[in-house]
């Protein structure tokens, strides 16, 4: 009996081994399969990443280079053996100057910046690259994509236009100058006497011609400022200085109109201001002439000056005829002419609070308005303080 | 005698209505078609003053400039640019290089010219 006993015990066990390597054999089935899977995963994620048409680059929290796109590889001029792992702040900096680079990654490892964030950056001579940061977190991992976009075509194209259109606008002053030069020694006697009626319809003709002279200003200006090198020399100064000039220039225009220039500021001197003084001019003139512009006859414009915190704030108001409400929202855009005042038959490019804005945002400053149909408006700008 | 201003300017209709300006405020217009023949005839007529533009055929406005400065013989003649650039980079450039002042043409009538050139001329 205990030998049958024994026996009967040992085929159990020997049932039950068989189920337990049945098991094992389907579990390792089964993880042979989840890793042929998470390979195949992880071979499509690199097929993506080696074919992106942008170059990617994944940073883990401590600013270490965890995967590259080959491009990036041609951004940075380093091969990704000689980068992977490596802490992107201290890459060689022998073969290309990563700077713009890192000063925007420095920026987000300071936290400065939103949780996406978008710059151009210029990566020497020819390249440019508009950079994308956007954080992630995977789990307990947290790290940042960042997908660098080659814009250096768009740029060039950009660029190629800019010129054109600088060139030309050079060309076209010079029939301009000879018609203004015939015109005014017409008007002034130089070719002998020209009765009443032939002397009004030159003067108009002149003045035709002068508006076409400052379309093409406006033109060269706007170009100036997408060419990027429009602030040439900043200096500081007293704002003042320069308000007072352009308000003494317009005076001949707000005179015929009978309006009235008054002008405020605090009785102790502001403090000073980084400008390049011949672009503030155009900005601040920019801003007076529309107001006097669009403010009927006997009407008022008034410039204040003052300090706000680290700001000094310009502002202009006028009796004009205002903005209408639909339209506000693009008064910055180029070529922008309110709908009201191309009826008023004013002549203007919608050139000038284009510029006007560009100018102040490239001294650091912002620009803003209120406006009233009818009423008038106001228009504000600051620069920051240098004193 | 009447002042003698040398006329460096390559577009021939400016070139003479500037010149019947000057010759009807009574100056004396020399005028050139293009540095060269600027620079020759800076040396040859010694103007009192000279109007040069930049933008020319062969050497251009800056060339001369640079040209005139050097030669001690005639970098004591006056210089005004008349020209259609008028960057601050291009004032700038002409400023340093010795240029007592710069126009630009589409900014100035003949007579603002002229009254620019009174007061050079002291």
């Amino acid at each position: 009996m205990s030998h049958s006993n024994q026996e009967r015990e040992l085929e159990n066990k020997e049932e039950e081994l068989r189920k337990i390597r049945m098991a094992f054999l389907n579990i390792l089935e089964d993880t042979e399969e989840a890793k042929m899977q998470a390979i195949e995963e992880k071979n499509k994620t690199l097929a993506v990443i080696q074919n992106f048409t942008d170059g990617l680059l994944v940073l883990s929290e401590d600013n270490k280079i965890e995967i590259i796109s080959p491009l990036v590889e041609g951004f940075l001029k380093q091969a990704e053996d000689e980068i992977l792992g490596k802490d992107i702040f201290k890459l060689s900096l022998e073969k290309a100057d990563l700077k713009p680079l890192t000063e925007v990654l420095k920026k987000r490892k300071n936290k400065e910046i939103k949780s996406i964030f978008r710059k151009e950056i210029r990566l020497g001579e020819e390249l440019f690259l508009e950079i994308t940061v956007s954080h992630f977190r995977s789990g307990e991992k947290k790290g940042s994509l960042v997908i660098l976009h080659d814009v250096s075509r768009d740029k060039l194209v950009e660029r190629m236009k800019t010129e054109f259109v600088s060139i030309s606008a050079h060309q076209l002053r010079t029939p301009l100058s000879a018609v203004k030069w015939t015109l005014r020694m017409i008007l002034d006697g130089d070719v002998g006497e020209i009765n009443g009626e032939q002397r009004d319809l030159l003067e108009k003709t002149y003045q035709s011609n002068e508006r076409m002279i400052a379309l093409i200003n406006d033109l060269l200006n706007v170009t100036r400022i997408e060419e990027g090198r429009f602030l040439y020399r900043p200096e500081l100064m007293q704002i003042e200085d320069i308000v007072d000039q352009v308000v003494s220039d317009s005076k001949e225009t707000a005179d015929i109109k009978k309006i009235k220039i008054k002008t405020e500021r605090p009785k102790e001197l502001l403090p000073l201001v980084m400008i390049d003084k011949e672009k503030m001019i155009i900005a601040i003139q920019n801003l007076l002439e529309n107001s006097l512009k669009y403010t009927p006859e006997k009407g008022a414009v008034v410039i204040s000056l003052e300090k706000k915190d680290k700001e000094v704030i310009f502002k202009i108001t006028d009796s004009g005829v205002g903005i209408p409400k639909d339209q506000q929202s693009r008064i910055f855009s180029k070529f922008f002419r309110g709908s009201n005042v191309i009826k008023m038959e004013t002549e203007g490019s919608g050139l000038g609070l284009y510029t006007t804005k560009n100018i102040i945002e490239l001294h650091e400053g912002k620009i803003w308005f209120e406006s009233e149909e009818g009423k008038g408006s106001t228009f504000y700008f600051s620069v920051p303080s240098r004193s | 005698m009447s002042k003698k201003v040398l006329i460096i300017e390559d577009d021939k209709f400016l070139r003479e209505l500037l010149g019947k300006k000057l010759s009807n405020v009574g100056y004396t217009a020399i005028l050139a078609v293009d540095g060269e023949e600027g620079l020759e005839k800076i040396k040859k007529e010694k103007p009192d003053i000279i109007l040069l533009d930049l933008i020319l055929p062969g050497i251009n406005g800056f060339e001369v400039l640079e040209k005139h400065k050097e030669d001690s013989s005639i970098s004591s003649v006056p210089v005004i640019i008349l020209s259609n650039l008028g960057q601050s980079e291009d004032i700038e450039k002409g400023l340093k290089l010795g240029a007592k002042d710069f126009l630009v043409k589409a900014h100035f009538t003949p007579q603002e010219i002229v009254n620019k050139l009174q007061m050079v001329l002291g």
